[in-house]
């Protein structure tokens, strides 16, 4: 598998050489596979979104480096080198509709492809198609995007990063805000983005159900660096672990712990109510409901 | 070039903005007579629009009853009227039509002052409720516009961040605060009030777990040890399965009105309602699909756990 | 937005953090008054002596003070030039046109550039050592006169609270779109100044958007916690005159008496 991103002793520092100054990364080395899902998980203040805002250049390594989609930063790098790294990442970040501003959602959607190149009918074209992506009613394209409702503007916002095309596509907490029916439309279209457009995506998230659901990977941050960079299963597997660094559990290995502790044997915890069921479906006697029928 | 450009720009937003929340400070909601009813609020037909070009009402024809010191969960999908029917309660929007009745007074003009003093509420965004400079003056920004003297607003001050747990923050200010700390603030400055009823308007929404947790406890306490009528606007399972009671809403009107345990029950339609599903009973789909038969009876964790380990482990 | 350090408040415990703000409000206006009494060495020389005693009492680095300067720089020499090419007077060194550079207009110039640098000290202690907030408060106090003419000072300071407090969160705000519009390809600052014009429309949309948004939640807030207006509000935060505030009067009215007793 090819390296996408590669992180090298990368260090951050606020307001460096001020009174106000602040570390926010130290020592961060991460590789991450092209094509792959991870999720970074951490506290508050762990320094996950200064670590993505590394990725497309929107900060520059205090010191070390990074190599992101071939481009490599330092803190040396012009921000005229950015652009085309910019290109290839894709980034939605925490309530992302605060972003929209043009006339139509049409126009604003395509306001990306044409800023890297596009004329504005193949920028238009684009934005069309990824309007139907995301779930936007045809209806709704030539409307200003401040009539919609809080849902659909995050959706614009979304197809508008998209329309970049990219080939990683960075997500910090997307579904903050949203209610449970919009946030999942919202996992099962990034899995589905996953799936068939092979993008890599790297998800910021509080949410250990989504990092146990969609994740191949995960990372756990804490005051700025690295505390574990490995599988879900891994991961979830040691919930004392989890308790002592303040991060929670997906529900199922929540209540799969739970049932362990009544004596149900499990090899390893489970990660999502499917694999949860299968298991205690081998365990349980087929005839089942001796209580109620 | 552009930096000092967006600077200036800051500076006239900024100007803006004052005059904007000056301007909407003094369109001030206007209402009428008044009469007495039992219960802590009772709405009686209650009708709003947001402009009069709306063909759709935004609140139609509500009828709802809390009880006194009792916890109603409401909750509905995004852009449902939960918000204004909250904002309707505290004489926040002029109803189209209809009556309010809180703690046995009609809302109109001459008594909004005196059932605001009775109804704290605690918002969605932290950072657009936090009025004060600092911790301990946003506590005290509501005792202030009451006219408190000082030395019983400072009492006040110092026992509500008592109660939530920030008194070592008393001299902060916001922006050195999270999310879930300026919350507390918040609530805190409804309890300094010492209001009869306490409205949450997805106060948990932007918070990270952590965060989350401890204002549902906080929420929890207020409601069972100090005898709050809490009305809850809530997305969240944990919080609605709290609540004595959970009303639906949708299309600006009440669809529906039960035990928290009732409403549980109904699965997968839960998330058209704005609400995840219970796990018990994700759990329970997931089993009956693979064909185990499960108690049809809505069952909380405790009792699925239980009743998972006898089924297993009788074998 | 990393650059807003200066005039920022600096937490301290000194002897001026603790003064009362309408004190230190009135003495620093009272202070740019009187240093236009200056006009000799001597007069120049116990000013400075009295700005460099304050700033040693602060205990702040002299650093932040002489970074106040340094973003007037310009203005300050502009108006220093001016002086010496246009003052007449005493010996004339050069002489070319409308320029005359004479050892009188030296002298001004050099006057000039102190008196500049005196005021932004002054300027730059009062903000280092005092939060928004109590000068806002100080404010309020010190306008408290003008209600019976019907200004409204008690709406206008608690509108400048609340701006001061919005400050840091506007400043946030700001890089976040920045930075998402950047995501998306646009470059402020580069090309032709059309270009970059038409590079902030992105910006100040979504800004203003939020800020209305903004202002419509507070303002909710706010009349949901019962406010209606100034009348019949208390005040929390209460300012207390001591001692040193009585002293550091004392010292100006004394500061006052030795300039006129020096100056020729
Ligand atoms: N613009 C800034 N200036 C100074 N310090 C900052 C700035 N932005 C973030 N920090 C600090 O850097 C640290 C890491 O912040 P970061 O936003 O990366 O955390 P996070 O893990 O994304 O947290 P959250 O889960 O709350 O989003 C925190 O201590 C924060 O206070
Ligand atoms: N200030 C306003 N002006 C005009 N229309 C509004 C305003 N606020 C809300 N609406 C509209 O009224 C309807 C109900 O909105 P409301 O905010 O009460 O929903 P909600 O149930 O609170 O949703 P959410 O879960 O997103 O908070 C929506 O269609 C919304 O677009
Ligand atoms: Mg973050
Ligand atoms: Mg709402």
């Amino acid at each position: 598998m090819v390296k996408s991103i590669h992180i090298e002793k990368l260090n951050y520092v606020y307001q460096s050489g001020t009174p106000f100054s602040r570390r926010a990364l130290t020592d961060v080395s991460l590789d991450i596979k092209t094509g792959s899902y991870t999720a970074i998980i951490g506290h508050t203040g762990s320094g996950k979104s200064t670590l993505l805002q590394h990725l497309n250049g929107l900060l520059k390594p205090t010191s070390g480096s990074l190599t992101v989609a071939g481009n490599h930063i330092t803190s040396e790098t012009k921000n005229k080198e950015l652009n085309e790294l910019r290109h290839h990442v894709g980034f939605v970040f925490q309530f992302p509709e605060a972003q929209l501003f043009e006339e139509t959602v049409l126009k604003d959607i395509a306001f990306a492809p044409k800023n890297f190149g596009k004329s504005d009918e193949e920028a238009e074209q684009v934005a069309a198609k990824m309007a139907t992506l995301v779930g936007l009613p045809d209806s709704v394209l030539d409307s200003s995007p401040f009539e919609l409702s809080g849902g659909q503007m995050r959706r614009v916002a979304i197809a508008g990063v998209l329309a970049m095309e990219p080939q990683i596509l960075v997500l910090d907490e997307p579904t903050a805000g949203l209610d449970p029916k919009g946030r999942l439309e919202m996992m099962e279209m990034f899995e589905q983005l996953h799936q068939e457009q092979h993008l890599t995506i790297i998800l910021v998230t509080h949410q250990m159900n989504d990092v146990a659901n969609y994740a191949d990977h995960v990372v756990v941050m804490e005051n700025g660096g690295l505390i574990a960079n490995s599988t879900p299963e891994r991961v979830f597997s040691d919930p004392d672990w989890l308790h002592k660094h303040h991060l929670g559990l997906p529900q199922t290995t929540a209540f799969a712990a739970k049932l362990a502790k009544q004596g149900v044997p499990f090899e390893t915890l489970p990660l999502t109510e499917k694999q949860l069921a299968e298991k205690l479906a081998e365990l349980m006697p087929q005839s089942g409901g001796e209580l109620h029928g | 070039m552009v930096v000092p450009f967006v600077y200036a720009f800051n500076i006239l937003n900024l100007y803006f903005f004052m005059f904007r929340i000056m301007v909407l400070l003094i369109l001030k909601t206007k209402f009428e007579r008044e009469r007495t009813m039992d219960g802590i609020i009772d709405i009686k037909d209650l009708c709003f629009r947001y402009s009069q070009e709306n063909e759709k009402l935004d609140l139609s024809h509500v009828d709802l009853h809390v009880n006194e010191g009792e916890w109603l969960a409401v909750i509905g999908h995004n852009g449902s009227g939960k918000s204004t029917l909250a904002k309707a309660i505290d004489g926040l929007i002029e109803p189209e039509s209809g009556e309010i009745f809180v703690d046995g007074q009609k809302l109109t003009e001459e008594s909004l002052w005196n059932i605001r003093k009775k109804i704290g509420m605690v918002f969605q965004n932290p950072d657009n409720q936090f009025v004060g400079a600092d911790v301990e003056g946003d506590v005290a920004f509501g005792l202030e516009n009451q006219g408190i003297e000082r030395e019983e607003m400072h009492i006040r001050v110092k026992e509500a961040l008592q109660v939530v747990n920030m008194q070592d923050f008393a001299k902060h200010e916001p922006v050195r605060l999270s999310g879930g700390q300026k919350q507390r603030v918040a609530i805190a400055g409804v309890l300094a009030l010492r209001p009869k009823i306490v409205i949450f308007d997805e106060s948990t929404s932007m918070l990270d777990p952590e965060g989350r947790m401890q204002i549902i406890s906080l929420i929890k306490q207020m409601n069972r040890e100090e005898g709050f009528t809490v009305i809850s606007i809530t997305h969240d399972i944990d919080e609605a399965s709290l609540a004595d009671r959970v009303v639906v809403v949708d299309d600006g009107k009440i669809m529906g009105d039960s035990l928290p345990e009732e409403l549980f029950q109904k699965g997968n339609e839960l998330i058209d309602l704005g609400l995840d599903v219970p796990y018990p009973q994700r759990l329970k789909f997931e089993l009956n699909k693979r064909g185990i038969q499960t108690p049809s009876e809505y069952m909380d964790e405790g009792s699925m756990v239980n009743w998972l380990s006898r089924s297993i482990l009788k074998n | 937005m990393d650059k807003m350090l200066l005039g920022r408040y600096i937490n301290g415990e000194s002897l001026i953090h603790h003064l009362d703000p309408r004190g230190k409000l009135f003495l620093s206006f009272y202070f740019i008054v009187i240093v236009f009494l200056c006009n000799n060495w001597e007069t120049y020389v116990l000013m400075a002596a009295m700005v460099m005693l304050f700033v040693k009492l602060s205990d702040i680095s002299l650093g932040f003070f002489i970074k106040g300067v340094r973003p007037l720089i310009w203005l300050i020499l502009f108006t220093v030039l001016l002086q010496i090419f246009f003052s007449s007077g005493g010996q004339v060194f050069w002489h070319f046109g409308p320029f005359t550079i004479t050892d009188q207009g030296l002298i001004n110039g050099v006057f000039v550039f102190c008196r500049f640098v005196l005021i932004i000290f002054m300027s730059t202690l009062l903000t280092l050592t005092t939060t928004p907030i109590e000068i806002s408060d100080g404010l309020e106090s010190l306008l408290k006169p003008l209600t019976k003419i019907k200004v409204p000072v008690y709406e206008i300071a608690l509108m400048l609270s609340i701006a001061l407090r919005f400050v840091p969160t506007l400043m946030d705000e700001t890089t976040k779109i920045m930075n998402a519009q950047r995501a998306r390809g646009v470059n402020f600052g580069e090309g032709n100044l059309l270009k970059q014009i038409k590079s902030v429309i992105p910006l100040l949309i979504p800004l203003f958007v939020s800020s209305f948004n903004r202002a419509e939640d507070l303002a909710t807030a706010m009349e949901a916690r019962g406010y209606h207006g100034g009348e019949g509000r208390t005040k929390y935060r209460e300012q207390e005159w001591r001692k040193n505030d009585t002293l550091a009067v004392i010292l100006f009215i004394a500061l006052t008496g030795a300039l006129i007793f020096l100056r020729n």
